[in-house]
C-alpha cells in the first residue's frame, strides 16, 4: 500500500510539472511571440525609453525562460501566483475568492446531480425497457446534448426574467414574482439563505447535463448488477427490492459511483465557464476568461494552474481512497 | 444476432443477456463486415433515424444554405434595416418587414421564416450556414484528432515498454488539463479563423482515442491469430495493417460520432466566447452570444432558441447514432 501511495503521489507530482509547464510556456513564452509582450503591456502606451527594459527587469522577464520558469514553479509552491497589473491586485487573493465561489457553485450542482440522478437511475434500472424507462432515457439523451450555454439563457429567461416581469411560461401573474435572482453572488459567510438562492439556478444549470449522464451510469451498473447470481440468490431468500437495491446492488455500485464523482468534480471546476458567465458569479472560470481576453497573463496562468494542480489532487486523492478500498485497483 | 434479445426493444446497451459473444469472435460469419454494420445499425431503429437525419443534414449543410439564400433573396450577412422596427427590435419568426415608418408590418414585405437578428440578418438563413460551419469543422478536428490518438494509441498498445509509458503519462497529463481554459487560452494565442479552431479542438480531442485505442490494441495484440501471424513471419507494418486496424474499426466509429458531438458544442463555445471563426461568418455559438450578451432574448427568445434548438438537434441526432454504433458493433464493451 505505501508503495503505491507514493507511486501514485509521484505521478501526480510529475502531472503537476508538466501542467504548470504547459501554462507558463502558454502565457508567458508563448504570449511573448504574440507582439505585446507582458513588460510592454505593463508599461503602458508610449513608455518612455527603458521604461520598458526597467519592467521586464523587474518582472524577470529578461532572464533565461529555465530561470523564469524555476522562479514561477518556486513562487507557486509558496502560494505566490505573482500580481496582476491590470487589476493591481495580487493573483492570489483574486484566485482564492474566485476558487471559493467555484467551489460553491459545483458543489450545489453536485448536491442536485447526484439527488436527479440515482433515484431516477434505480428506479429505471428496476423497470428497463417499460414505457418509464424509455421516456427518461429519451429525456437523457436530450439532456446530454444541451450545452449549458443553452440551458443557462434559457433558464435565466423563463424562471428568472420572465417571472420578475409578471409572466411565466407564458401565462400572466398577477404580479411580478421574483423566483430566482437574475445573476450575482452572495457570500455564504455574509448569508447562507441568499448564497444559496442565488446558487440554485446556476448550480440546476451545471448539474442537468451530468444528472443525464449519471442516470445513464446508474442504470447501467444497477442492471448489470441485478444480472447477477447473488442477487438472483437474494431474491430467492426473500429479500425485498428495497433490501436487494440498499444492501447488494447499492454497495457494489457506490465506489464506482465516487470514482466518476470525483473525477467530473474535477473536470466540473474547470467547466464552469459559461455557467459562471450568464450568471455573472465571480468564479474561476469567469475570472480565466476574463484574464484571458484582458491579456492579463499572470492571473490568466494562475487560474489554469490552480485549477489543473486541483484536479491533479483531486484525482490522486480519489485512487489512492480507492486503493485503499479496492486492493485490486493498485495498478 | 441482436435479434436474439428477448426484448422488444433490442437498442438497450445493457441488456447484459441480449448477446452471447462479442463481435470480434463472431467475424468470421459476416461475408463483408460493412454489410454488417449496415445491417445492425439499420435494426436499430433511432440509430438508423439518427443516421437519415445527418445525412439530411449534409445535404442541407453543403446544399441547403445556399439554396435558402437564393429563394429567400436574403445572403446571410445582409443587413435588413426593414427587419428592425424604430426602437431596434428585430420582428420575430414567421413576419414580414416593416414599412418605411419602420412600425406597421407591410404585408408586402419580406419574409423571414425565423425572424431576424439584431442587425436584421435572415435568422433561417444564417442557421443554414451556421450547420455548414458546424459539421465541416466538427468533422474535420475530429478527423485530426483521431489520427493522431489512433497512431498513438497503436503506437503504445503495440510496442509497450518506454514507448507505451511515456505516451500513457502524455495521456494522464492531458486528461488532467482544463481543457476548457486552456483551449481558450491557445485559442487567443493562435487568434481566429476555421483552421486555427481546428487546430485547437483536435490538440483537445486526440488523447481520449489514444487512450481507449491503446486498451484495444492492446487486447489484439494478445489474441492467438496474432501469434499465428508473427509466427508465420508477418512484418510488423503488416501486422498493424492487416491485423491490427481491421479490429479498431469499431471503437474509432462509436468514439469518432460521439466526438463529432462533443466538437459541435466545443465549436459552438469557443463561438459563443468570440474565439471561434470570427463574425460576419454565421455560426451557431456566435448566433447564441449575439443575443444573450447584448440580452436581446429577453426582447424575442426565438433569437437564443433558433440557434440552440439547431445546436441540440444535430448534437442529439450524433449522440444516438453513436449510441446504436455502441450497441450494434460491441455490445459487451464498457458503457461507461
Amino acid at each position: 500500500m505505501r508503495r503505491f501511495v507514493i507511486r501514485r503521489l509521484a505521478a501526480g507530482v510529475v502531472q503537476v510539472l508538466l501542467v504548470t509547464f504547459i501554462a507558463w510556456l502558454l502565457f508567458f513564452v508563448v504570449a511573448r511571440l504574440t507582439g505585446a509582450s507582458p513588460a510592454d503591456r505593463v508599461a503602458g502606451k508610449n513608455p518612455s525609453p527603458g521604461t520598458v527594459e526597467r519592467v521586464a527587469h523587474e518582472l524577470g522577464t529578461d532572464k533565461p525562460y529555465y530561470e523564469q520558469y524555476a522562479k514561477y514553479l518556486w513562487n507557486f509552491v509558496h502560494g505566490n501566483f505573482g500580481h496582476s497589473y491590470i487589476q493591481g491586485r495580487s493573483v492570489s487573493s483574486i484566485v482564492f475568492s474566485a476558487a471559493a465561489t467555484t467551489l460553491s457553485l459545483v458543489c450545489v450542482a453536485l448536491v442536485i446531480w447526484l439527488v436527479l440522478s440515482i433515484p431516477i437511475g434505480l428506479l429505471i434500472a428496476m423497470r428497463a425497457q417499460s414505457k418509464t424507462d424509455v421516456l427518461i432515457r429519451v429525456i437523457v439523451i436530450l439532456g446530454m446534448s444541451t450545452p449549458v450555454f443553452v440551458l443557462a439563457p434559457l433558464m435565466s429567461y423563463y424562471f428568472a426574467f420572465q417571472p420578475a416581469e409578471g409572466k411565466f411560461l407564458g401565462i400572466s401573474l398577477p404580479g411580478p414574482v421574483n423566483i430566482f435572482p437574475l445573476d450575482g453572488y452572495v457570500n455564504l459567510r455574509d448569508n447562507p439563505l441568499e448564497w444559496l438562492h442565488h446558487l440554485l439556478l446556476p448550480g440546476f444549470v451545471m448539474a442537468a447535463a451530468y444528472a443525464a449522464l449519471y442516470v445513464r451510469y446508474v442504470r447501467a451498473l444497477t442492471l448489470e448488477q441485478l444480472g447477477q447470481d447473488y442477487v438472483r440468490t437474494a431474491v430467492a431468500k426473500g429479500a425485498g427490492t428495497g433490501h436487494v437495491l440498499r444492501r447488494h446492488v447499492g454497495r457494489n455500485i457506490a465506489p464506482i459511483v465516487v470514482t466518476l464523482v470525483g473525477l467530473d468534480f474535477g473536470a466540473a471546476l474547470g467547466g464552469v465557464l459559461f455557467v459562471e458567465t450568464v450568471f455573472a458569479l465571480p468564479g474561476l472560470g469567469y475570472v480565466a476568461l476574463r484574464s484571458i481576453l484582458d491579456l492579463d497573463y499572470a492571473v490568466a496562468s494562475g487560474v489554469i494552474t490552480f485549477t489543473a494542480v486541483a484536479a491533479v489532487a483531486v484525482n490522486a486523492l480519489i485512487d489512492v481512497a480507492q486503493g485503499a478500498i479496492d486492493p485490486r485497483t493498485r495498478a | 444476432m441482436i435479434s436474439s434479445s428477448p426484448t422488444p426493444s433490442s437498442t438497450d446497451p445493457t441488456a447484459v443477456d441480449a448477446v452471447v459473444a462479442p463481435p470480434a469472435d463472431a467475424a468470421p460469419a459476416a461475408a463483408d463486415p460493412r454489410r454488417e454494420l449496415w445491417r445492425r445499425l439499420r435494426a436499430n431503429r433511432p440509430a438508423f433515424a439518427a443516421t437519415v437525419l445527418i445525412g439530411v443534414l449534409v445535404v442541407l449543410g453543403i446544399a441547403g444554405a445556399p439554396l435558402a439564400a437564393k429563394i429567400t433573396g436574403h445572403p446571410p450577412n445582409q443587413q435588413y434595416t426593414r427587419a428592425l422596427d424604430a426602437q431596434g427590435v428585430p420582428i420575430g419568426p414567421g413576419q414580414r418587414t416593416y414599412k418605411a415608418d419602420s412600425t406597421t408590418p407591410d404585408p408586402h414585405g419580406d419574409l423571414f421564416l425565423l425572424g431576424a437578428d439584431r442587425l436584421g440578418r435572415d435568422q433561417f438563413v444564417r442557421v443554414l450556414y451556421g450547420l455548414r460551419v458546424s459539421l465541416a469543422v466538427s468533422v474535420g478536428a475530429t478527423l485530426l484528432a483521431l489520427i493522431v490518438g489512433v497512431a498513438l494509441g497503436i503506437v503504445a498498445g503495440f510496442f509497450g515498454g518506454a514507448p507505451d509509458a511515456v505516451i500513457s503519462r502524455l495521456i494522464e497529463t492531458a486528461i488532467a488539463f482544463p481543457s476548457l481554459l486552456l483551449g481558450i487560452g491557445l485559442a487567443v494565442a493562435l487568434g481566429a479563423g476555421v483552421l486555427n479552431v481546428i487546430i485547437v479542438m483536435a490538440v483537445f480531442g486526440w488523447y481520449y482515442p489514444a487512450r481507449i485505442i491503446r486498451t484495444a490494441t492492446i487486447t489484439v495484440r494478445g489474441l492467438p491469430y496474432m501469434e499465428a501471424a508473427t509466427a508465420v513471419g508477418a512484418t510488423v507494418p503488416r501486422l498493424l495493417r492487416h491485423h491490427v486496424l481491421p479490429q479498431l474499426t469499431a471503437p474509432i466509429l462509436i468514439y469518432g460520432t460521439s466526438m463529432i458531438a462533443s466538437n459541435i458544442l466545443f465549436e459552438a463555445g469557443l463561438s459563443y466566447l468570440g474565439l471561434g471563426i470570427p463574425p460576419p461568418t454565421a455560426t451557431w455559438g456566435q448566433m447564441l452570444s449575439d443575443a444573450v450578451a447584448s440580452n436581446f432574448y429577453r426582447l424575442d427568445p426565438w433569437l437564443a432558441l433558433v440557434p440552440g434548438v439547431a445546436l441540440v438537434f444535430v448534437v442529439l441526432a450524433f449522440n444516438v447514432l453513436g449510441d446504436g454504433l455502441r450497441d450494434a458493433l460491441d455490445p459487451h464493451g464498457e458503457h461507461l
